[in-house]
């Protein structure tokens, strides 16, 4: 019975998952939480130029208040992104 | 019990209908008349879905969205077509293909009673009678051609036309079989003077319409009898007051094949005609001084009683209206108590289909599917229960300016709706999930999910119930305070819909829009605070009475648990398709002691500043 190389790799890659099932679900959730945090920070930007061109006092508290919950989410994310990572190198 | 009473019933009228058809080949005719008439009703609405979302919705929401236009629709189109009942059971299937509501109809309905009366007037002054049912025929072989063809709205003409078709064939028929009680009406027999006469002949009229089904065909016949002399005036006049009774009787035969939208117009209808009916016989001898003096204003005849007749019977359907206008949403809320919704009919799932239960990722978009649509039915419940319009609501429209316009509390039964539709469909969707039970943790969780949601929008629904009694009643208060507050509880559900709304539909789905939600917890606790500081200094300065400050404050506490949950439906359910970034987006999205930490901070730098 003869493999072609495509189909060599392939199974091999399943078996390294099958192997490594853990490592993989950390490896998605590192990738997840980078990924947001990135989106996060994006808006944290936009929200301050939002907040620096707003006149209407309400709408500002509003939109400070939005920034600060974002500002916290990322905090939050940070922490477990380098507990996640510390996890990993072990 | 109901189960083997159904089980007998059906066989038991078959039974009967057969023995009848038996014995009566004029019974035989009639009860094909009925079928044939309903078989027609069902063509119809079968044809007005096919424009439904097209521009036939778009004429008739522009032509009646006002009561007045209502109105002069139906003038108009009973004018035309020169029966009321027409107009009548072309409005019930409207209803029932979902294109006008029910005020709208009940517009139409008041039209169509006035534009009936032009028939009189034709039949009258010019002796013609325009007689439509001639094309039932050509109807049929063109309609049925056309539903032959690929194109939807083709199909949906072919349908129109095969349904009037057999509408009139249907009334032919019934015709056809009461041809002998036709024979036996011979007014001069029952002459009677005074009131006797005029209830007796009113019944005569409703009878006489019930059986030749046609209005038109009785007001013939009253003027043919009033020109002979058989009849006195008095009398001609109380048989026009039955007719414009027994003529309902289309429109009860029709909505009998409707939805039970179809029959609370049916319901309008009759009572419209009966009030009016009543009132014409109450004041019989004012309406008679006037159309006297009417007619000698316009020029009719002294002696010209069969002019005269049309003028009394537009006189008195006008004087109908008019009474009537003031009281239409009365009518309306009234036949909604009276007939309610069918249970099972609108509480079908839509989305859950056993097949895709062997699929797991087909079942669980079924169930996201189905849930969404359980949730756009619950914020419009929740809008009618806080006596706003969801549409306005999602708008851009100012919140405080729609409250302020939304002032008047709507009576509006969401025990009824929650029994019957949601909680059918939210138990239907539990069921699926039981189905769907995954050892697989990912799938699992994300049916977990969905429960919750579900849950989530019942005990909303639950709150806005307990929220909506003590809300009605204050609203509109003389106090000011009191429903000041009760209007900045609705502002802040609304004002939470719109958010959730804008999530949904914006791109933040894409970015972040579990993390948004957070801004809207805050925002949550942030108003509790808020309201609770202000709630004491209102108690403390006596702006509100003891009572008053209680139902405020349980109220207050629905009002958190219906954001609460509005929010919970959203974090679980709508953006909760599993993926690394969702997952990331669950783990990262704050807790209540962190949105309270934030919160804290929040009220630091506010102090500071």
């Amino acid at each position: 019975m003869k493999f072609d190389n495509a189909l060599k790799k392939k199974l091999l890659k399943k078996l390294k998952s099958y192997m490594n099932a853990e490592a993989e679900q950390l490896q998605q959730e590192d990738e997840g939480l980078s990924k947001v945090l990135k989106k996060l920070k994006k808006k944290e930007k936009h929200l301050k130029a939002l907040i620096a061109a707003e006149r209407d006092e309400d709408v500002r508290e509003m939109l400070e208040q939005e920034l600060n919950v974002v500002h916290s989410q990322r905090k939050k994310g940070i922490t477990l992104l380098s507990s996640l990572r510390k996890k990993v190198s072990k | 019990m109901k189960g083997t009473l159904q089980k007998v019933m059906l066989p038991t009228i078959l039974v009967i209908l057969a023995y009848g058809f038996w014995i009566s080949p004029d019974f035989k005719e009639i009860a094909a008349g009925v079928a044939i008439f309903l078989f027609g009703m069902l063509a119809l609405e079968e044809g007005f879905k096919a424009f439904t979302g097209g521009t036939l919705e778009k004429i008739l929401k522009k032509t009646t969205n006002k009561l007045w236009k209502s109105i002069s629709f139906g003038v108009v189109s009973t004018s035309i077509m020169q029966s009321s009942s027409l107009v009548s059971v072309i409005t019930i299937s409207f209803l029932g293909a979902g294109l006008i509501g029910l005020s709208q109809g009940i517009g139409i309905i008041f039209g169509a009673n006035l534009g009936t009366t032009t028939g009189a007037w034709l039949v009258a002054g010019f002796g013609l009678k325009v007689k439509i049912s001639a094309y039932a025929m050509p109807m049929l072989v063109f309609g049925v051609i056309m539903i032959f063809q690929k194109s939807r709205h083709l199909k949906g003409i072919g349908y129109i036309l095969t349904g009037l078709g057999f509408l009139f064939l249907g009334i032919h028929h019934m015709k056809e079989g009461f041809e002998t009680f036709k024979s036996a009406i011979d007014l001069a027999e029952y002459a009677v003077a005074g009131y006797p006469g005029l209830f007796l002949f009113t019944l005569i009229g409703i009878f006489a319409t019930v059986v030749m089904q046609s209005s038109h065909a009785t007001l013939v016949l009253i003027i043919t009898a009033l020109a002979a002399q058989q009849i006195s005036y008095e009398n001609a006049l109380a048989l026009a007051i039955g007719a414009n009774v027994g003529t309902t009787i289309t429109a009860i035969l029709g909505a009998l094949s409707s939805n039970e939208l179809g029959k609370r117009l049916a319901g309008a209808h009759l009572i419209f005609n009966v009030i009016t009916g009543l009132i014409a016989i109450a004041f019989i001898h004012q309406l008679l001084v006037a159309v006297d003096l009417i007619s000698s204003y316009v020029g009719i005849a002294e002696a010209d009683y069969t002019l005269k007749l049309a003028v009394f019977h537009t006189l008195f359907n006008l004087i109908g209206i008019v009474v009537m206008i003031p009281f239409t949403n009365h009518l309306v809320r009234f036949l909604e108590r009276v007939i309610k919704s069918e249970p099972d009919k609108y509480a079908q799932p839509k989305y859950l289909n056993e097949s895709a239960l062997e699929f797991g990722d087909a079942a669980l978009e079924a169930l996201r599917m189905e849930t969404a649509r359980v949730y756009g039915k619950a914020t419009d419940v929740i809008a009618k229960g806080l006596s706003l319009d969801k549409r306005k609501i999602f708008s851009d429209a100012k919140l405080k300016q729609v409250i302020a316009e939304h002032a008047r509390a709507i009576d509006y039964d969401i025990d009824d709706v929650y029994e019957h539709e949601i909680k059918r469909l939210c138990s239907a969707i539990l069921d699926y999930t039981n189905k769907l039970s995954s050892a697989d943790p990912v799938i699992a969780r994300q049916i977990s999910r969905i429960r919750m949601a579900n849950q989530s929008i019942l005990i909303a629904l639950k709150d806005v119930k307990h929220l909506q009694k003590n809300m009605q009643r204050y609203i509109a208060s003389d106090n000011p305070e009191i429903s000041g507050e009760y209007n900045r509880l609705r502002q802040r559900i609304a004002k939470v819909m719109r958010r959730l709304e804008k999530i949904r539909a914006s791109g933040e789905t894409s970015a972040t829009s579990i993390l948004s939600l957070d801004a809207l917890k805050l925002t949550l606790e942030k108003n509790m605070g808020l309201l609770h500081e202000r709630m004491n200094e209102l108690i403390r300065d006596g702006k509100v009475s003891a009572e008053m400050a209680i139902s405020l404050m349980n109220d207050s506490n629905y009002t958190y648990s219906i954001i609460h949950n509005l929010i919970q439906i959203n974090h679980n359910y709508l953006k909760s398709e599993e993926g690394s970034e969702t997952e990331a987006e669950h783990m990262i999205a704050l807790n209540r002691e962190e949105i309270g930490t934030v919160l804290a901070d929040d009220r630091e730098i506010a102090e500071k500043g």
